[in-house]
């Protein structure tokens, strides 16, 4: 900085001041006591600070210190420090002389060296001043002017690098150094796109959203698509898909050696043979014409077992799915989000999907997330308030509860049920399976189907840019216990507020309201026995008493339930019998 | 751009070839090994059209391999910037279009897209006028402009446009059908 190099007395200053002060206080001791010995006589340089006293070689070191300040440039910092070593060296100084100044008081003479040190000393501590607050200015001018050249460099590229693939920026071909933006790994596996970008494509279809008539549907796969085990997992009382598969499996691989189909075999006779035979022990004439107009129903080439040797697992997709799929396909996009294994999710895809109809690439796996444990909307091109997400697990969706749609877990393998906890027989220990035409999966598409009118209803008139599928969903959601009023007892712990119990927040966002005390408009006791003074009550004035399930299964189906399947009394009977649909 | 260069490699042949073939053998062996192959320098070997020299073979100690230095013609593909490409689409998303010209892959993002295309989702999803008449969708034929290039050890891959004159689809195998 030619600046500093300008200013005369900061180079100079401090060897002066240095001098200066080695002349004055060399003369003042000699002259004040003649008993300390003095080596060198008055000459100028850092020998003759040496020996006269300790405050003295201090002053050496600072001096030493304050070196590269000649000719360089001067930060911040050393301004300063420079400025408090001056200014106590000067107050060692100072003292220094006060104390002769004591020892010395006789002497007239010497009063006046001092007056003249005093003011030599201030004026220099005022130049050093003077010269930071220089620095300081300077310093800040070229933070500006740093500012400047940055802001005129970004306006100048035009170009933000808003997509990135493989380190190529898509728009002008540039090579990025880093990687930065969000990935979306399932289109592919090295794109990445800028926040900015992120949000233009996700507004960019808002306005087409009329004219394409479709939302977003984000479906998980495990518990609430299908279910999977590994063949390590499988329990004796399962060994039959075992067996049974493997006789398919040598009709298919005669008819295609080749490629998945050695891996995915529909096997969907074998269950219908397994719910035939139980079936024929239950002797219920109902279950009897329900499986036999599954079998004439069913295309063996949507079968909905699968047997996947070389990952070593089965696969079973939840009934109805194919219906499931081909419907909604009609009203959403549809991605899958998993948080499983890439290769995993895109095998269970093609089960699903064979034909790449539904899903094309949008295959969204655990790698893809862009929080641990945790699945975002960020990564699906879709505004959030057209998305609808189907998952059966709600804590991964901590940023979206509003847009999910809670599913009843599909536990059809034993594995899957232990790891829940359940200590019943499992479906495919049962050989039964989920009902079709009533099952979980059609019940959601009757929601969704409501939910789809509602947004493209053209009554509602063209601002179809301010609705919403989250508040939808919440209307539709306070439909289904309107005009309930529920009181719950010996279902909360004690002392627990029961305003902030799921089972109370559940029951009004279905629309029930909720009470503490009895009284006549209520008309459901929820309890988990016929014990309590609340249930006795009901029975008196012939009230629902129903078990919490009745809330919960009122929750997944979106649907008032019977009451009567829900009975306190029944509590045994309807655990046996519930817990494997649940 | 296609170019036609000498290239050189080392063959490594098994003893049980030596013999009156052993010529046609090592042609044949550095077909299979050479064509096919991409290399960051070079771009993709498309074709051997013709064998140079073969030098002395040299025994390998121990394995009793031969070692053959051959120089070999052949026709190499590799793509530049500021290319014009004729390309067939592989998948269409909101993102843009890959496309795909013999080994390498090429990426058009929705930004070099000409303005008035517009994404339509769906069972084929597309890039489509807003009256219609130009459609890109799979399978698509598109001749586009490389305004970027990635060369690895192993794969070439590129970034393209199609906002430029005459540029785009060529060839609509919808419009065709």
């Amino acid at each position: 900085m030619s600046l500093v190099a300008d200013t005369p007395p900061n180079s100079s200053s401090s060897d002066d001041f240095a001098s200066l002060l080695a002349v004055e206080l060399d003369s003042i001791s000699s002259e004040a006591s003649p008993e300390i010995e003095v080596e060198d006589d008055y000459e100028l340089g850092p020998d003759s600070l040496e020996v006269t006293s300790p405050d003295v070689e201090d002053d050496h070191d600072y001096e030493n210190r304050d070196l590269p300040l000649e000719g360089c440039r001067l930060s911040l910092v050393e301004t300063v420090s420079i400025g408090v070593t001056g200014w106590s060296r000067h107050r060692v100084k100072r003292r220094k002389v006060e104390e002769l100044e004591v020892m010395e008081k006789t002497n007239g003479k010497h009063v006046e060296y001092v007056d003249k040190f005093r003011l030599k000393c201030s004026v220099l501590l005022l130049l050093l001043l003077a010269l930071s607050f220089v620095l300081l200015v300077l310093y800040f001018a070229e933070l500006h002017f740093d500012l400047q050249l940055c802001a005129e460099a970004s306006t100048s590229n035009k170009c933000l690098h808003p997509v990135v693939i493989k380190d190529i920026c898509v728009v002008c071909g540039e090579k990025m150094e880093e990687a930065s933006g969000v990935a979306l790994g399932y289109i592919h596996k090295d794109l990445r796109l800028s926040k900015d970008e992120l949000y233009r494509v996700r507004n960019l279809d808002k306005k087409n959203s009329l004219r394409n008539k479709k939302l977003y549907l984000v479906l998980d796969l495990d518990h609430t698509l299908l279910n999977s085990t590994r063949f390590k997992d499988m329990t004796e009382d399962e060994a039959y898909l075992k067996t049974g598969a493997d006789t398919l499996k040598g009709r298919i691989c005669s008819f295609d050696q080749q490629y998945v189909l050695t891996n995915m075999m529909p096997c969907g006779r074998l269950i219908i043979k397994g719910e035939i035979r139980e079936a024929g022990r239950q002797t219920t004439n109902a279950v009897v014409s329900r499986v036999i107009n599954k079998v004439q129903n069913l295309d063996l080439d949507e079968g909905s077992l699968f047997r996947l040797d070389y990952m070593q697992m089965f696969t079973k997709l939840r009934p109805f799915v194919h219906t499931f799929l081909k419907e909604a396909n009609k009203m959403f996009e549809m991605y899958i989000y998993t948080m499983g294994e890439p290769l995993y999710a895109a095998e269970m895809a093609r089960l699903l999907d064979p034909s790449g109809v539904y899903f094309s690439s949008r295959v969204i796996s655990q790698v893809d997330c862009t929080q641990k444990h945790q699945k975002g909307l960020d990564v699906v091109l879709g505004q959030d308030s057209a998305v609808l997400i189907l998952d059966d697990t709600e804590n991964v969706w901590q940023r979206h509860r509003e847009n999910l749609i809670l599913m009843e877990r599909y536990h059809y393998f034993a594995s899957s049920c232990q790891q829940y906890g359940f200590n019943c027989k499992s479906l495919s220990e049962l050989k039964s399976d989920e009902r079709e035409l009533d099952g979980a999966l059609a019940t959601i598409l009757h929601v969704l189907k409501q939910v789809y009118s509602m947004y493209f209803d053209t009554e509602l008139g063209d601002t179809i840019g301010d609705r919403d599928v989250r508040k939808i969903l919440k209307s539709i959601r306070k439909e289904v216990l309107k005009g309930c009023k529920i009181i719950f007892s010996r279902v909360f712990p004690n002392k627990f507020p029961p305003q902030s119990h799921p089972l109370w927040k559940m029951a009004e966002q279905l629309g029930a309201t909720c009470a503490t005390e009895v009284d006549e408009p209520v008309t459901h006791v929820v309890a988990m026995d016929t014990g309590t003074e609340k249930s006795k009550w009901a029975v008196k004035q012939k009230k629902f008493l129903v078990h919490p399930g009745w809330l919960e299964a009122t929750n997944y189906f979106w649907e008032r339930q019977p009451e009567e399947n829900f009975r306190v009394s029944q509590l045994k009977n309807q655990e046996s019998s519930s817990a494997p649909h649940s | 751009m296609f170019f036609h260069i000498v290239l050189e490699r080392n063959m490594q042949l098994h003893p049980r070839h030596f013999g009156p073939h052993l010529r046609d053998k090592l042609v044949a062996k550095l077909m299979r090994d050479v064509e096919g192959t991409c290399s960051g320098r070079h771009g993709f070997v498309v074709a051997i059209t013709g064998v140079e020299d073969i030098g002395k073979g040299l025994i390998r100690e121990g394995t009793g391999f031969v070692t053959f230095p051959v120089k070999y013609q052949c026709v190499v593909f590799r793509p530049f910037k500021g290319e014009i490409l004729e390309a067939v689409v592989t998948m269409v998303n909101k993102m843009g279009f890959f496309a795909e010209a013999g080994p390498v892959q090429i990426f058009v993002s929705n930004h070099l897209i000409p303005d008035d295309m517009e994404f339509q989702s769906g069972d084929m999803p597309n890039y489509t006028t807003s009256d219609g008449s130009v459609k890109i969708q799979r399978d698509s034929e598109v001749r586009l402009k490389i305004i970027g290039t990635r060369v690895d050890a192993t794969e070439i891959f590129c970034i393209g446009t199609i906002k430029d004159d005459f540029l785009g689809v060529i060839n609509d195998p919808g419009a065709a059908a």
